[in-house]
Formats: structure tokens, sequence, C-alpha cells
């Protein structure tokens, strides 16, 4: 290694230099590792849509629109380079209104002010990101969603910070979301059910083909396009099989009394006494006021519970097929009114769940077919029997699905589309339950630097765009 | 043969023992394989696009190293301060000098010139005149066999002309990765061990500047003789294998004096 030549090398001596020589290191570092490998990515799938265009070149009946998908392709590569060196601000877009709120952020329905384009933007608060550890999470979402081109899943077209946050842009759906529709139509019949059902099996099996579990499969989290053909959203859960999971953060809550745990649900819930196993029909008004406390337990930091498989809840690791369980829950939910385990706190909930076996209950006054009772008793089971632990087929094969071509479905007339009066309609959103804060103030001046907050370097994605009209 | 190498290795006039970063076992990578690819033009992008993009991507790369010496330290100190580096030097035989108002040549301490490098590049790559960046003007690259469009030659026609960037733009870009080129070589020469080495950085710093320097010359952006105060690295990466023969950088190089370095490391 060392040679007279050349100068000998010295002891290498990080510690001789301050703190803020140590943390533009990790930076460095990072950012030059992150670099190569965006540099990488982005010059393989360019060479993937060269070939694609070659080939598409060569094809006879192209030969008179040759020019026009060469000149197409330059375009469409350029228009992308100018978006990889523009920097996106808040100030980039027009706030429209405010379509949902979560703990940790909030999901805005805004235009870019450049081209006209309508988008929803979600906003994460960075501080509450690092007190409550959610950045794995934020992670795993973006990840998920960049690496996704699948239509039953939200698509992210680019990320961006600034000193107080984290955005996404993501598409806008207008349909509002599952738990929306349900609140509004209280019951699906079987028919209506089954086409959810059928498209939210295909948005997880493209989820599970991807590598991830999306883990927080619930109404909330389903969106409706256009369309009204549904879209997976909110993969703040969602995780890669890659990386370690953490069911201390739900044995805590486990063990946590009922009186001193923040999961106790906002607003004056508490009054009202509502245990599923007590619920009929007569106080459908009740189940609505379950609902609506929910859609608040949505803003709450910790989200609902009766979606949520058992072995969530231990530390006996779990795998893909704890989304079929909260689809079988859904299903529940649509056919009889509520989630098998709903309860006045999420400590009930919990335990519920845990003790399925006995609690797991059909109520007598709700008719179901013996289909739809055995493919739901299929999911909510253990995962060693569950449905789908083998893959999707093993669901779509069940007798509840007969006669659906799942390979067709978002061709299909969807049996609610939304009557959309313009591109920033948003009566399917509850808004008026929601605080209309003001427009976003522009970040200010040398935004780049926010972006370079270490424990969010790399958060930044830019998605090449198909189609710009 | 060697007598050769020796006599070029000579003419560089370094100073022995040989600094640091042209010991090949210091002149190493964090990326592997062949990155020609990063910065070859897409075909059916328009030059001046792709060379705007390319201006922009290595500025940030750059400054990812030029920030940790520029940045204050808690004690209100830069690493790179008129004390460490009275002159924006790259070595002993290079400084280089700041025009000023008078059009008049002046020496400044490094950290002053990165300054003023800093604020001139940003000026330019945040004027959306120098580099638009309105989606609806882009264009896209001629092809003879595909494309009818007729095609000007002559002083009428410049690079990025048809996706809106005006005439001095190539210009500009070329005096950007000039003034790039300059502050890298001057952490290359002023700041390699202090505080790359020791802040285990180097092999980032490697594969950002072979990056550059394939990039500046495929695309004509840097000429030969501005190579020169970080020639003999050149020489090594393409004796070494980080730069294919295929490659402008390459075709630069004096491949005997990388080899000459290879072999007096006892890795030839």
């Amino acid at each position: 290694m060392s040679s007279p030549e050349f100068a000998p090398p010295p002891e290498r001596r990080t510690d001789t230099y301050g703190r803020n020589a140590a943390y533009n290191q990790k930076k460095c570092f990072q950012v030059a590792q992150g670099f190569f490998l965006d540099a990488v990515r982005r010059a393989r799938e360019r060479n993937d849509r060269l070939k694609d265009l070659e080939r598409r070149l060569e094809s006879p009946e192209m030969l008179l629109r040759r020019e026009q998908l060469w000149s197409h392709s330059g375009k469409l590569e350029a228009r992308y380079l100018r978006f990889l060196r523009t920097k996106e601000q808040l100030s980039n877009y027009s706030v429209v209104k405010t379509i949902g709120k979560g703990y940790f952020g909030e999901v805005k329905l805004v235009r870019k002010i450049q081209d006209g384009r309508v988008y929803a933007l979600k906003r994460l608060f960075k501080s509450e990101m690092i007190s409550k550890e959610q950045l794995p999470r934020v992670r795993a979402e973006r990840d998920a969603l960049a690496e996704s081109d699948s239509e039953w899943v939200t698509k992210l077209y680019t990320t961006f910070q600034d000193n107080t946050s984290l955005y996404m842009l993501m598409e806008f759906c207008p349909g509002g979301d599952l738990m929306t529709i349900l609140i509004k139509f209280q019951i699906f019949s079987e028919d209506i059910t089954r086409f959810y059902a059928a498209e939210i099996i295909n948005a997880i099996e493209a989820v599970h083909n991807l590598g991830f579990i999306h883990r927080d499969i619930k109404p909330d989290n389903i969106l409706l396009d256009r369309g009204g053909h549904i879209k997976l959203a909110d993969f703040g859960l969602s995780k890669s099989f890659r990386k370690d999971h953490d069911s201390r953060y739900y044995q805590e809550l486990l063990q946590r009394p009922a009186s001193t745990s923040q999961m106790t649900r906002p607003g004056n819930r508490v009054s009202v006494n509502i245990d599923a196993i007590q619920l009929t029909v007569s106080n459908r008004s009740q189940i609505n006021e379950w609902r609506r406390s929910r859609r608040l337990m949505a803003y709450s930091s910790v989200g609902t519970p009766d979606y949520i498989a058992p072995e969530l809840f231990y530390d006996q690791g779990y795998s893909f097929e704890i989304d079929w369980w909260s689809l079988g829950t859904i299903i529940y939910e649509c056919l009889v009114g509520w989630p098998p385990f709903a309860s006045e706190n999420p400590q009930d909930t919990y335990r519920k769940i845990v003790n399925w076996q006995h609690t797991l209950f059909f109520p007598d006054d709700i008719q179901l077919s013996h289909n739809a009772v055995h493919l739901i008793r299929c999911m909510i089971t253990q995962p060693e029997n569950r449905l789908g632990r083998n893959g999707a087929i093993e669901i779509k094969s069940h007798p509840f699905f007969a006669g659906v071509d799942f390979t067709t479905l978002r061709r299909i007339r969807a049996p609610f589309e939304p009557p959309l009066t313009s591109d920033i309609d948003t009566s399917c959103f509850p808004v008026e339950d929601l605080p209309q804060t003001e427009d976003p103030t522009p970040s200010p001046a040398g935004a780049d630097e926010y972006e370079m907050f270490l424990p969010f370097i790399g958060y930044t994605y830019k998605r090449f765009q198909t189609s710009y009209t | 043969m060697m007598g050769s190498a020796d006599e070029a290795l000579n003419a560089y006039q370094l100073p022995k023992p040989l600094p640091i970063w042209l010991n090949p076992a210091y002149a190493r990578h964090i990326v592997k394989g062949n990155f020609m690819t990063l910065s070859a033009r897409p075909k059916t992008v328009e030059e001046g696009e792709w060379v705007a993009h390319q201006v922009v991507e290595h500025y940030r790369n750059l400054w990812n190293f030029v920030r940790v010496i520029y940045e204050k330290e808690e004690d209100g100190k830069t690493l790179c301060n008129s004390t460490t580096c009275p002159r924006m030097s790259a070595g002993a035989n290079h400084s280089y000098t700041w025009l000023n108002s008078r059009f008049e040549p002046i020496e400044l301490p490094a950290f002053e010139y990165i300054t003023l490098m800093q604020r001139w590049i940003s000026g330019k790559i945040d004027d959306t005149k120098m580099f638009p960046t309105e989606a609806s003007g882009v264009s896209f690259s001629h092809n003879p066999q595909i494309t009818t469009t007729a095609l000007l030659n002559g002083p009428d026609e410049w690079v990025g002309k048809r996706s809106g960037f005006p005439q001095e733009f190539f210009g500009i870009c070329q005096t950007i990765f000039l003034q790039m080129f300059r502050v890298y070589a001057h952490l290359y020469w002023a700041h390699y061990t202090e505080p790359f080495y020791h802040l285990n950085l180097e092999k980032q710093l490697n594969s950002c500047f072979s990056h550059f320097v394939l990039t500046a010359t495929a695309l004509d952006l840097l000429k030969p003789q501005e190579l020169e105060p970080m020639q003999p690295l050149i020489d090594l990466w393409a004796a070494n294998g980080t730069f294919p023969p295929e490659s402008k950088a390459y075709e630069y190089a004096n491949l005997k004096v990388g080899q000459r370095l290879l072999q007096l490391a006892g890795m030839a």
C-alpha cells in the first residue's frame, strides 16, 4: 500500500473536527451515495424507454408516425429533465381546499400554478415525525409509492420538503374514500360488496407483488378515482419485506391501562356505549356516530385498530397475509354495517381481535349468504389457515367471487360513480369537517438547504411522467 | 519506455513525495462499472437540454463537498479560510484569479473565490432566461433518418436554440464547468487529506470528480489543456480502468504516466 514515492497516508482522525464537520460528513456521504443510486436508476429507466421507442420505430404500422414518436419521446425526456432541475416548493402550488387530515399532517387539493394541473398534496410535519419516530414509516410510504406503477395504487409524482414539512404530490382521487361511501350508504348489497372486494384484492395483490405489505388496509385508505374505481393510498405503515418490523409499538398500546391511554377517542364518544355485539339494525344512527368518531380517530396519532390482524400485536412475526385479514374485516363491514370488532375504545377492540375465536359474531337480523359468511370466516382466522396465504388466487377462486372476471374490473362501470362538476370538485370529501387553513406561505429562500436536513436526505423523489396533456 | 513515462511525470512538476490522492490505493470509488451511461445524452434529447441538466447535477454534487470546507464550525471558523488557503490554488504551479468589476484579474483567498463562484453560478442556473424551466418550451434532437425538420447550420444555429436556450448558453456552461473544475482542483490539492481523507470521504470525492471529468470531456465542456492541474489523476484513472477506452477522458490521458503511477505503487 505505502510506497516511498507517495506521501505516507496519515492515520485517519475524524475526531479532530468539530460537530458541524461530523454532521456535514454524514450529509456528504449520503448525498454522494444517493446521487449515484438515483443516477443509475434513472439511466436504466431511460434506457428501457429508449429500447421501447426503438421497437416501436421499427414496427411497420408506425412508419408514418415515426417522426411523431421520436419528437414526442424527446419532449417527454426533456420535460422530465426540466422537472428534475427545477426546485419544487410549496409556492409552485395554489391550494383549493383541505380534503383530509391526519395526526401527522394533512392532505390538500392543489393546483400547480405553472400548468394548471390538479393534485393531492400530502403534508407531513417533520417535528411530529421525529418525536413520534415515524421516519421509517414515511420512508416506507415514499419507497412503496415510488416503486409502484400500478393503476391500483395512488401515483406519487414528486416529494419535496421545507424546514417544517415533507410534501408528497399525489394523484387526486376525486371520488373520496370508501369510508365516506360507507357512511353515506350504511350497508352494501352483496353485489356491490363483491365489486369493491374484488378490486381491493387486485390492489393488495399489486402491492404484494412489489414486495410490500400494506399493514394498514382500511376503508379510509381505499380511495375512489374519477370513475369510482379504487386505489390504495396511505402507505405510511407499509412494510417492505426487507425491513424490520416493530411490534413493540402495539405491545405497549395493549399493556397501557385504558384511563391513561392516548388511545381514547377524541370528542364526546365516551358517553355513547356501543359494543358490536349489542349493535342491531335499529341503532343505525349510533353506528354512524361510531363511524364519524372513527373519522376523528383517523386524525389521532394512532388511528383505528379495527382492521388490524392479531399477529401484528405479537412479536412472533407476520407476513403478507395480514392484509387479507384486513380485507375480511372490510367485507364484513360492507355487509353488516360495522367492522367485526368495533368497540367503545381501542383497548376493547384490541382484546376482541386477539380473542377473535370468541368475538367474531354475525348478527341474526342481517341476511348474509352462506358464501359471504364462509369467505369472511376464511379470512378472519389464524394466519396458517387464512385464505390468501398462498396468493390472491385462493381468494379469487372462492365461490363468493364466482363469475367475477378479475382482469377486466377496471373497465366495467363502478357501482358508485362520483358526480363531478369540475376538476376541483370536492363534494365527495368531508371538507366541512375540516379546518380550511390559509394558503401555504411560500418557503423561505434557500429551500435547498432543508433538503439537507440529515434524517430527510434522500426523501426527495421525482417521477418520470408518461403523459403531459 | 518507462523513461518517457518518467519524463512526462516529471514534466508535471509534482511535489515529492507524490500527493496521496495520486496513490492508486486512494484513487478508488464508491461506484463500480462504466458510468459513461450517466453522462451520455439520450438520443432523442436536444443537446442544450442535456447540457443544462448536467450542469445542475454536477453543481449540486460539487457543492456537497464544498459545504464540508465552507460551512462554519461552532467556533466560527471554516476549514478553508484565508490562513489555510490565502490564494485560490491547485498546487504550487496553479493559482486562479477572479476578474473584478474593472475586469482586472485579482488574487483572492480560496474561500472568497468560492463565494464569488457560487454566487455567479447560481445566478446563471436560477435565471430562467439562461436555464428555461417552462415545460412547454421543450424540443427534441434532430435525427436525419427520422425527423424532417430543417436544421440551420452556421451562426444562426446554436446548442439549445430549439429548446429556448439563449445563444450564449453553451459558452456560459463551459465557463461554469471551468469554474467547477478549479474548485475540484482546489479540493484535491489543498483539502484532500484535510478534511476529506480524515472524514472518510475520499472515495465519494473521487467518484463525483471522475464522473465530472467524464461528463465535461464527453460534452466538450472542458478542453484538454484546461485539465492540466489534475492531469496525473486523469492519467491514473485511464490506466486503472476508471475511464473506459472509448471515453474522451481516456483519449486525453497519458496512459504511460498512469501505468507508471500504478507501477510506483506496486499495483501494475
